[in-house]
């Protein structure tokens, strides 16, 4: 529809030139003045830097540390070296796990507080499943640390109760990571699962049941088919902010297996290798915009 | 008699999994707040307190009162910014119709769909290239670009048909554009802009890695608790993020309390 | 319905309008303040306020300082600003002679630093000259050898270099997430003198890494390992040394660190004035404040880590010196060997050698 709109308009344009024409060419524009603030902005400090960076992923640096000629010794590098596609696998594998988990634990979550919770408890069960949410980012992961240590609550709490001897060596590894994640990404799910069951009406699935199906299929058949794309939204925000996610495993991982964010990291602050950053950027970028391309026909169901 | 009882084990279980995921999601929290008040030097078990030495240093450590200034002042810009052009755009995308609308669109709500580092990156390499210093003025860039579109989607879907009626009735009253846009549209999709502004401050006050990757000496606040981090364990940085989770949540509770409430009584 | 509206409406005009005020006024001010500062790349030793604020009111500046944490991550600061941003830069001493042929540093006049108390091993002209011009001041130095638990593991064990390799402690081991110290110590570890070291050895040295990850739960920066060993996560932390124990000595007394009989590596700070600094005067005095006793005392016993203060007449505490094991120090600074000097490309390979063992399974 978008499209012979615009066709439309150009075609109006062009061939019309009475006052009327004007007039509404006159709205056209405004219509076109009140975007540019943000369509500039956009351009100008995100697609302009980002193709900045693109034309720098181009440009390995010599031996000297400056920037070389143009060439795509980046790209060969990042798929020739074990260490670098271990390190995307890692990404990819670990935020699977995390969508996954997320999704799968936030779902029974959710659906529990729209449809167990009374109508006017439903708002403040929800702020306090989201509450969390508002410690620092930062400050969250290190508070899994002090949990997870070997002197931590988890620990301190089955030593007290004679489960264990010796404590646990919880941090400090992937698991700790996904963890860490996990909790984050729990409430996010629980918050776009849980605004996506409340537009649903209960009377669907209730329907259903009168019509002699059983509680669960009635469930099955209707109510999660309509709530995949709550669950579509929040798994792509998932994959978004957990694979370009720096802090999480740097402070959780104990570097066993490294993630990509943190190798571009290293890139920038140890090896002073912008173009190999920028290359390594963008591989996450296409990652992400293949998720999205593999989803995009739940996520247009949502409204955002 | 048969299915009240299954039906009661039903919920006993589906309450039962709900207390274990608050249980989950406060657990954090709670080991951070309890060992804000350590009286000790380290923040693990056994507790002995309650103390609020480390709150003490930490309004006494001048780079967290820095950053905390730094950070206020980031939020509030780079929303305010973001709640104005994203209004703009869904306004006139809203009322107007145009050449390359959905490409103009999709321009606009592109950035919600890539991570907080290529943002970070993108800016980062654009201004070394370009010469210009690392600062807080980029943190603020980066922040719109990261918030502007979510206030967009926001302000996009409360723009309805309803509200079109009453601004073409003000217009045939005769009010200019301008008029009609500051005291008819902005009043009745207010709760919408409180709400984007909210969310917009609170994603730009928790971010990092735009700000740790475009910023030297005037950090933000998750900059200052990054590199407190980094100096060992510290009961200092438990009551620094205690103290940022009490702040975020008084302000969420006050303007919940202050704006929306009023609205629906 | 109107009023109601309005109400939502003027308090949100009251936030919004204010906002864009206050923020940019106060970004204005922040540029505008810039005058009368000293601009400091360091570790993370040097920002504690309490050594910082003397000097400030004495000189009547503000001190702004970023974090690096290694040599290259200040050259990584440095390439993304522009000639004058900086004016004082600590700096790993072996990196002296590197930096200097960089252009980087202002030649530096020895009578104005108080060189009689510093003992001469760090004073080594080799550390702080290049052809006999002074560059960098030693201001505080340390080990990187083996931390350890000594409720948990025998420190007699400990005298052993390859104790960390040895399968008995599998899963009970830390190693400091830096390069130069970790690749040293292996080096030693191997029965090489690692100022010999070459491309020659980089092979074995990498196998002897990774065999020490596999046998290690963790890699860490400062922070991370830290706190690992105080946790007990681990019984032991390989690069640790006084910087991980001392600051933590009162509360964890069962830490301890030693240099096994084969060595160990010493790790020495020096500090110095940027050659397009605007504030040469001001730097020149910032170096002797740190250098001063009271300075090198709240240096030598920073939040961030301790060590042990170049100047022998620093104003510590006769138990901040135990801690600090001050009287074993000529032992040790025998015992232990600096830090590598490289040139840029040895540097870069033993990055990329750093990189692959972190990335290792």
């Amino acid at each position: 529809m978008g499209v012979g709109t615009a066709e439309q308009v150009i075609a109006s344009s062009i061939v019309t030139a009475s006052p009327a024409a004007r007039a509404a060419l006159r709205v056209r524009l405004a219509g076109l003045l009140y975007v540019t603030p943000a369509v500039l902005w956009v351009l100008v400090f995100f697609f302009a830097p980002v193709l900045i960076m693109a034309g720098y992923s181009f440009l390995p640096l010599d031996a000297n540390g400056e920037l070389g000629s143009v060439g795509t010794g980046d790209y060969r590098a990042f798929f020739a070296q074990g260490a670098y596609l271990g390190a995307l696998w890692n990404s990819i594998v670990t935020t699977a796990i995390v969508v996954a988990c997320s999704s799968l634990l936030a779902y029974p979550f959710a659906y529990g507080i729209a449809r167990l919770v009374a109508p006017r408890f439903q708002r403040i069960a929800l702020a306090a499943a989201i509450l969390p949410f508002w410690t620092s980012y930062v400050v969250r992961s290190y508070a899994w640390l002090l949990a997870l240590s070997p002197t931590g609550v988890i620990n301190y709490t089955l030593r007290s109760l004679r489960l264990i001897d010796h404590p646990l060596i919880l941090a400090y590894n992937p698991h700790a990571t996904e963890l860490g994640f996990i909790h984050f990404f729990i409430m996010l799910n629980t918050l776009t699962i849980y605004a996506n069951l409340v537009q649903i009406n209960p009377r669907y699935a209730l329907a259903a049941q009168d019509l002699g199906a059983s509680k669960w299929w009635g469930f099955l058949t209707v109510t999660l088919p309509l709530s995949v794309p709550g669950i579509a939204v929040g798994a792509f925000l998932t994959i978004v902010l957990c694979i370009g996610d720096y802090v999480t495993p740097q402070i959780l991982g104990g570097f066993r297996e490294l993630l990509l964010p943190q190798l571009i990291m290293m890139q920038i602050q140890r090896q002073l290798d912008l173009p190999m950053a920028s290359a390594m950027s963008l591989i996450l970028t296409v990652v992400v915009a293949m998720a999205y391309l593999a989803m995009q026909r739940w996520l247009k169901m949502a409204r955002l | 008699m048969m299915s009240g009882f299954t039906r009661n084990c039903g919920s006993a279980i589906a309450y039962g999994y709900m207390a274990l995921c608050y249980a989950f999601i406060f657990l954090p929290v709670a080991v951070l707040v309890l060992f804000s008040f350590q009286g000790g030097d380290l923040p693990v078990p056994p507790f002995n307190g309650p103390s609020l030495r480390w709150y003490a240093a930490a309004f006494a450590d001048s780079r967290l009162v820095d950053g905390f200034g730094n950070s206020l002042v980031v939020a509030l810009l780079s929303s305010a910014l973001s709640v104005v052009t994203g209004f703009l755009a869904a306004y006139g995308m809203a009322r107007h119709e145009f050449p390359g609308k959905p490409a103009l669109q999709a321009v606009i709500i592109l950035p919600l769909a890539v991570s907080y580092l290529l943002v970070g990156m993108g800016l980062l390499v654009a201004a070394s290239a370009s010469g210009f210093r690392p600062g807080l003025w980029i943190v603020v860039i980066g922040h719109v670009v990261i918030n502007m579109p979510l206030a967009f989607a926001i302000c996009h879907a409360q723009l309805g048909e309803h509200q079109r009626k009453i601004e073409l009735a003000a217009r045939d009253l005769g009010a200019s554009t301008i008029r009609v846009l500051l005291t008819i549209t902005v009043p009745i999709i207010a709760p919408a802009l409180i709400a984007a502004f909210c969310l917009c401050f609170t994603l730009s006050w928790d971010e990092f890695i735009i700000a740790f990757l475009n910023t030297r000496f005037d950090v933000t606040l998750p900059v200052v608790i990054w590199s407190l981090l980094r100096g060992g364990l510290n009961p200092v940085t438990n009551a620094a993020g205690s103290f940022i989770f009490l702040f975020s949540v008084v302000l969420i509770v006050a303007v919940e309390a202050l704006l929306l409430r009023k609205r629906r009584s | 319905m109107t009023a109601r509206v309005h109400h939502a409406d003027r308090v949100f005009a009251r936030l919004l309008l204010p906002a864009v005020a206050l923020g940019a006024l106060t970004l204005g001010m922040s540029a505008a303040e810039a005058a009368g500062t000293l601009n400091v790349l360091t570790w993370c030793d040097h920002e504690d306020p309490a050594l910082l604020h003397p000097f400030e009111t004495a000189n009547d500046v503000k001190v702004n300082f970023k974090d690096i944490d290694s040599t290259a991550a200040a050259l990584a600061v440095l390439k993304q600003s522009k000639p004058g941003d900086w004016d004082v830069l600590v700096i790993d001493q072996t990196d002296t002679g590197r930096l200097s042929k960089l252009g980087v540093l202002e030649p530096l006049a020895a009578k104005d630093y108080p060189f009689a108390s510093i003992p001469a091993t760090i004073a080594d002209p080799k550390l702080t000259s290049v052809d006999g011009t002074l560059y960098t001041v030693p201001e505080k130095f340390g080990y990187n050898t083996v931390a350890y638990n000594k409720s948990m593991v025998d420190p007699a064990a400990m005298t052993d270099i390859n104790a960390p390799w040895d399968p008995k402690y599998k899963g009970r081991v830390a190693v400091y997430d830096y390069y130069v110290p970790e690749i040293e110590y292996a080096a030693i570890a191997l029965g090489k003198d690692p100022a010999t070291l070459g491309d020659g050895d980089l092979a074995a040295v990498k196998d002897k890494l990774v065999a020490l990850k596999q046998n290690a739960a963790m890699v860490g920066d400062v922070t991370t390992v830290q706190q690992a060993l105080a946790t007990g996560a681990v019984d032991m932390l390989v690069g640790g040394g006084e910087w991980v124990t001392a600051g933590l000595s009162k509360d964890q007394p069962n830490l301890d660190y030693m240099i096994p009989h084969q060595g160990g590596v010493r790790w020495q700070q020096g500090l110095g004035v940027f050659a397009t600094s605007k504030e040469k005067p001001l730097a020149v005095k910032f170096i002797q404040y740190i250098l001063s006793p009271d300075g090198q005392a709240k240096l030598a016993t920073s939040s961030c880590y301790w060590g042990m203060p170049a100047n022998s007449q620093a104003s510590l505490t006769p138990a901040q010196k135990t801690i600090l094991r001050w009287d074993d120090q000529a032992k040790f600074v025998k015992a232990s060997h600096p830090y590598l000097q490289m040139t840029p490309e040895f540097d870069k390979k033993l990055q990329a050698l750093w990189a692959s063992v972190l990335q290792s399974k």
